[in-house]
């Protein structure tokens, strides 16, 4: 489904990502880890098409060239990125933002337009699952949210928007443990066969709610190691230098 | 130019604080060029389809002006609720006295509104008795349509609104007032003069939606009395150069006013917004809400005057301009001028210019919404607080419409 081979790239004349390779096939749930600084949410960035790194390399979505693509094309395409820092943006109606998304996103794959109701309906069902108060679509996206519900209205997108490959930057940073709960029961309600993630996290916490099928140690801008879930527990227990210190040569 | 009082009034000088902005030599020559439009109106194509397209049916009472001429058969007076009164000055009408009274406030103080006074066809009065309350919006509308057909068909047509409104004391009155045009070249000199009465109310709605070839100067004087409030919510969209003056004086102590407003300026648009608000009396409380969203080779001017007299007491007065710089060639010109003459005030005062977020860009576009629609959604976000501010539903959609599309107009313009 995504096929990630020498992906490089820099901001302001920095190397962040340094050939880069990586693939996932449908259904299959991979994590990312690695310290600070190693490329984790610039990989993210460079998948969903943010402006401003200049970018080599491949990367395709089921053979499409996704680096050729608009952020929203990607979107409509499949691609969902959850923001590590989702953006506050006062004035724009959560619901309002959320059902042009929606729609937008439907009429590119071929379907239908979700009417009001119908919309209303979906949103509530997830947000209730999400445990957030339906007041939330009333509100400016984003604005005045805690950590916690910024990260469930990130997850309450995900969910509406039916991705095949979804992108969790660092979904876990910031939220207490109920919250964290809440989030990481809502990605697993959102694995299937079809359904693609790529979880990034700093922390092996999330991995033990949604267990991945392959955990990958992202240092210097490439993949340096690569296991199974058995891997994020080693990083706990040792700490990335010492597990990165054990990579054979 | 002759003023009313019989001297000679000149045109004002960039000199001046309050023209700093403006291109007075420019809209002279145009409406020197300009000819006046015949009496009665012919060959403008204005019919009621079109007035209800341009300034929309707000449900109250309507009187339509053509060219600055009334259209009898355009307005609809068959709705006008007792205690209010509202046509033409005409002396010879009892309640039209109330324009003799007005006549004080109503001078021309400079060359354009001697002009309009001089050269105006038509005058709207509106007069609402004391303690009347009128729900149902009056709407004055004047529509300027170019004459392509006639032999004056190269040459802009110039009309001068004039309107005057006297609103008693303890009445509540809504008005709006909706300057718009059939495109071509027109020049458009308005003169507005308001009263409220003591512990009346007033909510003002002015929307100036002319063709992009217009040339509008316009100018609201409001004078307030004891206990009076009055909000004034204010659209610029239309005209090539366009200039909304608005002068408030509070003359009686505790009154309010509250002046909300936006430019939505693109192409070569020029929009300048001049304000002045003078506290002549005690505890009254002003505030400025000016907004500006310009793109492409546009230019917005906002200057913000505040006066407070001296041997006033418990000032309350607020200003802030926040404009929206979509281009690189677009420009965001902002002057606050206090005049504070007493000690017990309370003034704020602040100005931004600003890009759109490009991460709030990037994140609506990461859920799919399309460029040109995630940025319409974040200007619409950026004027919200004036939009929102317009009472009458049907008015709030007619202008959100328009913005959209002056918005729409833009994306088209990049795109070439």
């Amino acid at each position: 489904m995504l096929h990630i081979a020498d992906l490089r790239a820099s901001i302001a004349g920095k190397t962040i990502l340094n050939g880069l390779d990586l693939d996932i096939a449908a259904g299959e749930v991979h994590a990312i880890m690695g310290p600070n600084g190693a490329g984790k949410s610039t990989l993210a960035n460079v998948l969903a098409g943010r402006d401003g790194y200049s970018v080599s390399g491949t990367a395709t979505f089921d053979g499409v060239d996704l680096l050729a693509l608009t952020p929203e094309d990607r979107a409509a395409a499949g691609l969902f990125l959850a923001f590590q820092h989702p953006v506050e943006i006062a004035g724009v109606g959560n619901m309002y933002f959320l059902r042009s998304a929606v729609n937008v996103v439907r009429a590119k794959r071929g379907l239908p337009e979700l009417g009001a109701m119908d919309f209303l309906g979906a949103a509530k069902e997830h947000m209730a699952l999400l445990e957030m108060d339906p007041a939330f679509l009333s509100r400016s996206v984003n604005a005045g949210f805690s950590g916690g519900e910024k990260k469930r209205n990130e997850i309450l997108q995900m969910s509406m928007l039916e991705p095949r490959l979804a992108i969790l930057d660092e979904t876990d940073s910031g939220l207490d443990i109920d919250a964290l709960r809440v989030v990481a029961q809502g990605v697993e309600r959102l694995r299937s066969p079809e359904r693609s993630m790529l979880i990034i996290t700093h922390h092996p916490r999330l991995l033990d709610d949604v267990r991945p099928d392959y955990v990958h140690v992202l240092s210097g801008g490439r993949i340096v190691r690569s296991g199974d879930h058995r891997l994020a527990a080693e990083l706990e227990a040792d700490g990335y230098a010492a597990t990165l210190a054990a990579v054979p040569a | 130019m002759k003023a009313t009082d019989g001297s000679v009034m000149d045109f004002p000088s960039t000199k001046e604080e309050a023209w700093r902005y403006t291109p007075v030599d420019e809209i002279v020559a145009r409406m020197a060029a300009a000819t006046a439009a015949p009496v009665p109106a012919t060959g403008t194509r204005v019919t009621r389809p079109v007035v209800d397209a341009l300034a929309g049916d707000h449900g109250g009472p309507r009187l339509v002006f053509v060219n600055g001429v009334y259209d009898a058969d355009l307005s609809d007076h068959d709705n006008v609720p007792p205690g209010l009164w509202c046509g033409l000055a005409d002396l010879s009408n009892s309640r039209a006295a109330a324009n003799v009274a007005l006549a004080g406030i109503d001078r021309a103080v400079d060359g354009f509104l001697a002009r309009n006074h001089a050269d105006g066809h038509d005058s709207a009065v509106v007069v609402v008795d004391p303690g009347v309350r009128i729900d149902l919006p009056v709407h004055v509308v004047h529509v300027s349509a170019p004459d392509f057909t006639g032999e004056r068909a190269d040459s802009a047509t110039i009309s001068h609104p004039r309107t005057i409104i006297d609103v008693g004391s303890g009445s509540r009155i809504a008005l709006i007032q909706t300057y718009c045009g059939r495109d071509g070249r027109a020049v458009t000199n308005a003169s507005t003069t308001i009263r409220v009465g003591r512990h009346a109310e007033v909510d003002h709605c002015r929307v100036q939606t002319e063709s992009t070839a217009a040339t509008h100067v316009g100018h609201t004087r409001i004078e307030q009395e004891e206990g009076s409030r009055l909000r004034m919510i204010s659209v610029t969209i239309g005209g090539d150069i366009a200039r909304n003056a608005i002068d408030v004086h509070l003359h009686g102590p505790d009154a309010q006013t509250e002046l909300v407003g936006v430019n939505v300026t693109t192409g070569r648009q020029r929009h300048d917004t001049v304000v002045t608000v003078d506290h002549a009396a005690s505890r009254c409380a002003s505030t400025q809400r000016f907004t500006g969203v310009i793109d492409d080779h546009g230019r917005g001017s906002f200057s913000g005057e505040i006066i407070v007299r001296p041997g006033t007491v418990a000032t309350d007065a607020h200003q802030s301009n926040r404009n929206l710089v979509l281009s690189p060639n677009a420009e965001a010109d902002t002057r606050p001028w206090l005049q504070i003459l007493a000690d017990d005030v309370r003034c704020t005062h602040g100005a931004t210019v600003g890009r759109l977020d490009d991460d709030a860009l990037f994140y609506l576009r990461s859920r799919g919404i399309p460029l040109d629609e995630a940025r319409t959604m974040l200007i619409g976000a950026f004027i919200r607080d004036v939009t929102d501010a317009i009472p009458h539903p049907s008015l709030r959609t007619h202008v959100a419409a328009i913005i959209a599309a002056s918005n729409g107009m833009v994306a088209t313009d990049r795109m070439r």
